[in-house]
């Protein structure tokens, strides 16, 4: 039954990605500046119709219905076209920077939840005491401190005083990892690269703690307050006349509950984690996704645009239902 | 039960975490032979220089020492932007050019200050105005063994020239084809001569041979353009290893390598055994993973931190003529900047001394007019326009620009004269200074930030009023940049592709179109010397500074220099 409601849930976000789709395409033609006036740059010599001859060759000639046409038509047969700039299909660029964006966007969720989930409890268990305070103190900075900034910092305590982790990049040149999924982590567990591992873990520590700062900060407002409330509900005060100690009572019969909106909030950061990543992804040289597509919007390089933001789509629209799958483990009263 | 087990993998996952980053970087034994080269002088007087400007940074500074990761024999280039592809014949981007040159080499070179050396070519004749040959040194091995000869010259320049060439992703044409427009035709005459054939006289033509570099053809026939993109192999220095376009480029010594254009530098294989380019867009990621000795050269050094690492022990800055010289261009069709004189005043009330001085550590040159002061043409007699107010004065009131009330600031038609300045978040700096300058001399004027693909369209529609941008430059030749901004707009048409102020005098626009083709180097000289005198006389432009290139390596980095077109020629280079 559940398997049925998330297939007809994937099959009703394809008009949701179609709509998209169209979006992008004409927001990225309605945004002014000319794709082949970029690549032609600033010096050097022009030719005489080259210019022209880009602008047809990029079908950028074309009525923008055609234009439309020929691009929903290609995205029909699975063919996101080739980048302007890149002379490469927009599909093997993303397939390329995804694994990176992917294992960031796991590593700060990581990192987020990790800080998150300790004080969130503890500072609901221990409301208005110093704890409580300093941590929703924290987590109020974790969420005003822009990234970039977290970012440069942490670069220039760990990386530049103390030499313990690396600035910028994925792993080490001479790690030798043999890369099968993409995901450096997991690819060197497969091969069994002890020095690989090692090598991409320091890497991708600094670039999710800068971007799964703002996670927990938010998760763990999230998880304090919906804890409050259910450490206040009767049935928590039963458990407690029964007799339970204050840790089952908080870890099996409190947390459970307050999970449910925790886990709505972790959903959503997931987007944006996959999604909204650019910036960390610029400061620490990490060869994802975002950055491509920043690179992207300034040459205005329209088929890279659009099938990177369909992507994105994508992921939103998956995020989302696996929260919702999520939810009906955590609460058999809900159906999807 | 499964919230316990959950808790469990998350502890052990975080102590591991916690242990790794605590973990101290294995230092690696590296056990090779390396060739030293002899030890090249570094340019004092920046250092010097640079110890006076700055007092306040220098004490956040000298804590932070780059430390080298011991015995490390691989060169590690910060890149500052993202190349766009590994194929010498399928990109129109400065970076991949930076990174392809050491995998490939082309027919002729350029070095910053003594221009065009062969490379490949062993000689090149003028035979007559419109063919040149060049004969080919013989023995020179592509990466896989087989030699290079005519054969490969000619498919080089006629997957360039030839309409689509290039069949991945999709057939289409070179993109570099314009570079090299007036070449029509390649021909082999035996296994080590080729004939260029021109459609016109074309003067700068050794200058934009340069930027192609040669490719194999037996190789590129048999694995296609997608394959050669893949495992890209040229002539060059370095071998492709692995790597991926926006990460790292890992390439590797060519032992058989021919050696390098003999008029430059030490000859033979390259000195390091590795060498990798790392893609590093943010200037402050940049500096710090130079700070932290994981990389050894870094370019495109941003003025503000020039200074915190000329102090830094153990860092070495460097600089190179740049090829970006910057102006503010001024509508004139647009009054009252339609006045020559407005346009003049206003030339002398930019203190560009004091730019220079305060704003880029001295590393810059104020514009002596229409040309940066290195190109091979700029007229030497032209001296920049002095910083003179009482002068811009004069000239303003006979424009009828006056303080006719004594507040301080002119007047024009009545009511203060006010004017927007349109720049580039990329210029902030300087476009800032000047604004400043000019509310200091009395001009209402303001600044507004665009991103460039936005405002040109503005620009060229004439709707703007002043325009601070800069206009590569790296041929060190007029053309490519002479019919671009100063000759007038012919739509469709390089000329005035890049002409921002509505500039437009038939006498220039002959001169600059007899300059295209003028083979005699002294008729050459005087045709461009008329036409820069007309522009600095009528200037449409204030004509600013030209920033030097400015590239910062670890002292353990020996015989480097930075290059004008952002080259990073990593053949020479040795390490410590």
């Amino acid at each position: 039954m559940r398997l049925v409601k998330v297939i007809e849930r994937l099959l009703a976000a394809i008009p949701i990605m179609l709509g998209v789709a169209v979006i992008v395409f004409v927001f990225m033609r309605m945004t002014p500046g000319d794709p082949v006036d970029i690549m032609m740059g600033q010096g050097g010599t022009v030719s005489e119709g080259e210019v022209e001859r880009l602008r047809s060759e990029f079908n950028l000639d074309k009525p923008i219905h055609v234009q439309l046409g020929l691009f929903l038509s290609d995205l029909a047969r699975g063919d996101l076209g080739n980048s302007f700039t890149k002379q490469q299909p927009v599909a093997s660029l993303i397939g390329e920077r995804l694994p990176a964006t992917i294992e960031l966007a796991f590593g700060s969720l990581f990192i987020g939840l990790l800080i998150a989930f300790p004080i969130g409890i503890l500072s609901a268990v221990k409301q208005n005491s110093l704890l409580d305070r300093l941590s929703m103190g924290a987590a109020f900075l974790g969420i005003s401190m822009p990234s970039f900034w977290l970012g440069i910092i942490l670069i220039l305590i760990f990386s530049v005083k103390l030499h313990w982790l690396p600035v910028q990049g994925r792993i080490d040149y001479d790690a030798g990892l043999q890369t099968v999924t993409g995901l450096y982590m997991l690819d060197s567990i497969l091969t069994g690269n002890g020095p690989a591992l090692i090598s991409s873990l320091k890497h991708l520590i600094l670039p999710s703690i800068a971007l799964g700062s703002a996670v927990a900060a938010i998760v763990a407002r999230v998880l304090r307050s919906s804890l409050l409330e259910i450490l206040r509900s009767d049935y928590v005060k039963l458990a407690r006349a029964k007799g339970a100690g204050e840790t089952t009572v908080v870890m099996k019969h409190a947390v459970r509950n307050a999970l449910i909106p925790t886990v709505t909030v972790v959903g959503l950061q997931v987007g944006v984690l996959l999604g909204g990543n650019m910036i960390v992804e610029t400061v620490f040289s990490w060869p994802g996704l975002g950055r491509l597509v920043v690179e992207a919007i300034f040459n205005r390089d329209f088929p890279l645009v659009q099938g990177a933001v369909m992507v994105y789509a994508f992921i939103f629209v998956a995020a989302n239902l696996v929260v919702d799958v999520l939810y009906t483990y955590l609460n058999p009263k809900i159906e999807m | 039960m499964r919230t316990y087990r959950l808790l469990l993998i998350a502890i052990l996952l975080g102590v591991t975490l916690t242990l790794s980053a605590c973990a101290t970087p294995t230092p690696q034994v590296v056990k090779e032979t390396v060739v030293v080269k002899e030890t090249v002088v570094v340019k004092e007087e920046v250092q010097v220089e640079v110890t006076k400007v700055v007092e306040k940074e220098v004490e956040k500074v000298v804590e932070v020492t780059a430390t080298p990761v011991p015995g490390r024999q691989t060169l590690i280039v910060g890149l500052a932007g993202i190349p766009d592809s590994f194929d010498p014949a399928d990109h129109r981007s400065r970076l991949s050019e930076t990174v392809l040159r050491n995998m490939f080499d082309g027919l002729v070179t350029r070095d910053t200050t003594s221009g065009v050396h062969l490379e490949l070519a062993e000689s090149a004749t003028l035979v007559d105005p419109t063919t040149y040959e060049f004969k080919l040194r013989q023995g020179v091995k592509f990466h896989d063994g087989s030699e290079m000869t005519a054969d490969d010259v000619v498919f080089t320049f006629n997957r360039i020239i030839q309409e689509n060439m290039i069949e991945y992703p999709d057939p289409h044409t070179s993109p570099r084809k314009g570079l090299i427009a007036p070449l029509a035709s390649v021909e082999k005459v035996d296994d080590y001569t080729v004939r260029f054939i021109l459609s016109a006289p074309w003067p700068p033509a050794m200058q934009m041979f340069v930027h192609q570099q040669i490719v194999p053809k037996a190789y590129l026939e048999s694995v296609g353009t997608q394959g050669f993109v893949a495992h890209p192999i040229g002539v060059g220095p370095f071998k492709f290893v692995e790597g991926q376009l926006d990460d790292q480029i890992v390439m590797e010594r060519f032992a058989d390598y021919w050696g390098g254009a003999p008029d430059l530098g030490p000859s033979g294989p390259a000195c390091v055994s590795t060498a990798i380019f790392r893609v590093i867009p943010e200037a402050s990621t940049r500096v710090a993973a130079l700070l932290a000795g994981e990389v050894d050269i870094i370019q495109a050094v941003p003025p503000d931190l020039v200074d915190v690492l000329a102090q830094t022990p153990g860092i070495v800055v460097k600089t190179a003529a740049g090829t970006q010289p910057k102006w503010m261009e001024l509508n004139v069709n647009q009054a009252p900047l339609d006045n020559k004189l407005v346009r003049q005043a206003l030339n002398h009330l930019i203190d560009k001394e004091l730019i220079i001085e305060h704003l880029y550590g001295g590393r810059a040159a104020a514009l002596p007019g229409a040309l940066s002061p290195f190109n091979n043409f700029a007229d030497p007699s032209l001296q920049p326009y002095p910083y003179n107010p009482e002068r811009a004065a004069e000239l303003l009131a006979e424009a009828g620009i006056a303080d006719s009330d004594g507040d301080g600031k002119y007047e024009w038609n009545g009511a203060p004269w006010a004017f927007v300045v349109d720049s580039l978040e990329e210029h902030r700096a300087l476009a800032e200074a000047v604004v400043a300058q000019l509310q200091e001399a009395g001009i209402d004027a303001q600044l507004r930030l665009w991103e460039y693909s936005v405002v040109k369209p503005l620009l060229q529609a004439g709707e703007r009023s002043a325009y601070l941008d800069d206009w590569g430059d790296s041929a060190f030749d007029p053309v490519g940049h002479m019919e671009a901004k100063w000759h007038g707009v012919e739509a469709g048409s390089p000329y005035g592709r890049g002409n921002f102020s509505g500039y437009n005098n038939a006498r220039v626009n002959e001169l600059i179109k007899a300059g295209e083709t003028e083979t005699d180097v002294d008729a050459r000289h005087a045709l461009y010397n008329e036409a820069q005198a007309l522009i600095y006389d009528e200037a449409p432009a204030v004509f600013l500074i030209l920033p030097e290139e400015v590239e910062a390596s670890s002292a353990r980095v020996q015989n480097w220099e930075p290059a004008s077109d952002s080259r990073v020629n990593l053949h020479d280079v040795c390490l410590q």
